[in-house]
């Protein structure tokens, strides 16, 4: 049995759905916004995990769960608690709910997609960084730091730098032009990541089990995923990488223990790969969308057990 | 030189440099206060390799060249930098530092009880529930963990306020443990490299029918309690 958390309709998730459909495989949907009706409880002995599931009247053993797929939103903002009080009994089930299944889901034998911990890696880009060099990839010069002076040195010597977050948060990448010479000094109070701006072409890398799909973007912004808004232009297509480049991807994704992952390249017109970033929860359904890329389906072939 | 973070009134840290400093070790304590007042801050990942230099208000400077071992005992961010963000982008300015120290810790080369973690600068700091289900894996005998939709998940993630009767601790290769808890020395050590720890305190309390049982582990340990036996430990694991 596949269990699917999240809310139906959002795009990955229905994919998923319905590629497990034509697979004709055996999966229950765990309706984030129905949590009211939804109840778990487990227990860990000297006979092992066990426990059970109830969605909406159906009572499932958590021993029968094989594989996960999680698309859940922060169940603090689900619309259906949007009226409810702080601490009401609505609001104190549905965080009780969560937690315990997020519990659950930290320690479930069988596919989880993806588990929270090894997704923290994402939560700072220079500690990621790290570990991706150890997988054979290049990154883009990177400095970190709250000196103005070194930040204009470094710029000295990589011509065109870029600054983005140091953590997940508010990670649009920004060209640092002359005009932000000026308010340079700010960063004396929070150190900023500045990195030096690699020449090329996007490229998205969907890792799932040992399947890959790459996806080129060419754009006209230094940030394809915010081009629109920014009054740009991005085309997607399917690519084929080197398979040195495969087998890192791949091997990065097993060492972080992820399932599950989107990795961003930039492939420079020399035809050298960097390695920007490694996303454990991608929104995959942007890229399907635009070249046809099977991505769910393997998803879904990953979750059945077939791969 | 062997790095001592820790926070000010950290007895535990305190401790331990004195005992390192006892057995040879060179030692430098660097507190939060001293981390929140340093100036001058570069960390740099590229081609080259990785650099971290750091000067602190004192004079001193703190470098990855200069660190060959690190006893790390900030579970978070220094608590002196924590009370000088405010504003709108408080919380911003928490989470960019946090993926900072993170990065610039992971960066140190040489022992680290423990390495950095995104669940917790001086390691992985473990829900209950992930402590129960790692006991179970390593066969170390526990007491049965129970969640449920029922259950506040603020109340679970409270730990016990008592020391525990009985403590393990498990430094690199080495279990130090009490007399009543010694012969779950192996557990002990499948505990630790199961949590890809390599300083565990581990904490045991005896049942009705008189066996004891693993009742928590921490990343964190009072390492004053360990005594002699646990200095030596410490001392071995950043000796050259």
């Amino acid at each position: 049995m596949i269990l699917l958390c999240g809310i139906p309709s959002e795009s990955p998730l229905a994919m998923v759905a319905r590629e497990l459909d034509a697979l004709g495989a055996a999966y229950r949907v765990l309706n984030q916004r129905k949590v009211a009706a939804h109840d778990i409880a487990w227990q860990i002995d000297g006979a092992g995990l066990a426990g059970t599931l109830t969605l909406e009247g159906e009572t499932l053993s958590l021993a029968a769960i094989d594989a996960v797929y999680v698309r859940l939103m922060d169940d603090r903002f689900l619309p259906e608690l949007e009226e409810e009080p702080e601490g009401s009994p609505a609001r104190r089930h549905a965080r009780g709910f969560h937690d315990a299944l997020q519990r659950w889901l930290e320690i479930a034998p069988g596919r989880v997609v993806n588990r929270a911990e090894p997704q923290g890696s994402n939560g700072s880009k220079p500690y990621q960084a790290q570990l991706i060099q150890k997988y054979g990839l290049r990154i883009p010069e990177t400095l970190i730091t709250n000196d103005p002076d070194a930040v204009l040195a470094f710029r000295r010597q990589h011509g065109t730098i870029i600054y983005k977050s140091i953590s997940g948060v508010r990670s649009i990448v920004q060209a640092f032009a002359d005009e932000d010479v000026d308010r340079l000094d700010h960063i004396r109070w929070c150190p900023v990541q500045f990195q030096a701006l690699v020449p090329g072409t996007d490229v998205r890398v969907h890792v799932i089990g040992d399947e890959t799909f790459a996806t080129e973007i060419v754009s006209d912004k230094i940030d394809y995923r915010y081009a629109k808004r920014a009054g740009g232009s991005a085309e997607l297509r399917a690519t084929e990488l080197p398979s040195d480049i495969v087998e890192k991807c791949i091997a990065l994704t097993r060492g972080l223990d992820l399932a599950f992952v989107g990795i961003d390249l930039k492939r420079t017109p020399d035809g050298e790969f960097f390695c920007f970033e490694v996303n454990p929860s991608p929104a995959f359904s942007f890229y399907e969308a635009n070249t046809e890329q099977p991505i769910a389906r393997a998803v879904a072939r990953y979750l059945a057990g077939a791969t | 030189m062997v790095l001592v973070l820790c926070e000010e009134g950290d007895l535990a840290a305190a401790w331990a440099a004195e005992r390192l400093r006892e057995r040879s070790i060179e030692v430098d304590v660097v507190t939060g206060a001293d981390l929140a007042a340093a100036g001058h801050l570069e960390h740099r990942i590229g081609v080259d390799g990785i650099t971290f230099e750091l000067a602190l208000a004192d004079g001193r400077q703190l470098s990855r060249a200069r660190v060959h071992g690190m006893l790390n005992r900030l579970s978070f961010l220094p608590s002196a930098w924590v009370r000088r963000l405010g504003g709108p982008d408080r919380d911003y300015a928490l989470q960019e530092s946090y993926a900072l120290y993170l990065s610039w810790l992971h960066a140190f080369e040489g022992p680290k009880l423990n390495a950095p973690t995104p669940q917790g600068l001086c390691g992985n700091w473990r829900h209950p529930s992930a402590w129960a289900a790692l006991a179970l894996q390593v066969d170390l005998p526990a007491k049965p963990y129970r969640q449920s939709s029922r259950d506040d998940p603020g109340v679970l993630w409270q730990g016990a306020m008592a020391p525990p009767p009985a403590a393990a601790y498990v430094v690199g290769e080495r279990v130090v443990a009490e007399p009543p808890v010694q012969a779950f020395a192996a557990p002990c050590r499948r505990l630790a490299a199961a949590a890809g720890a390599s300083l565990l305190g581990i904490d045991f309390a005896a049942g009705a029918d008189g066996h004891w049982h693993f009742t928590g582990a921490t990343v964190l340990p009072d390492l004053v309690r360990g005594g002699a036996p646990l200095a030596d430990a410490l001392a071995e694991v950043f000796r050259p």
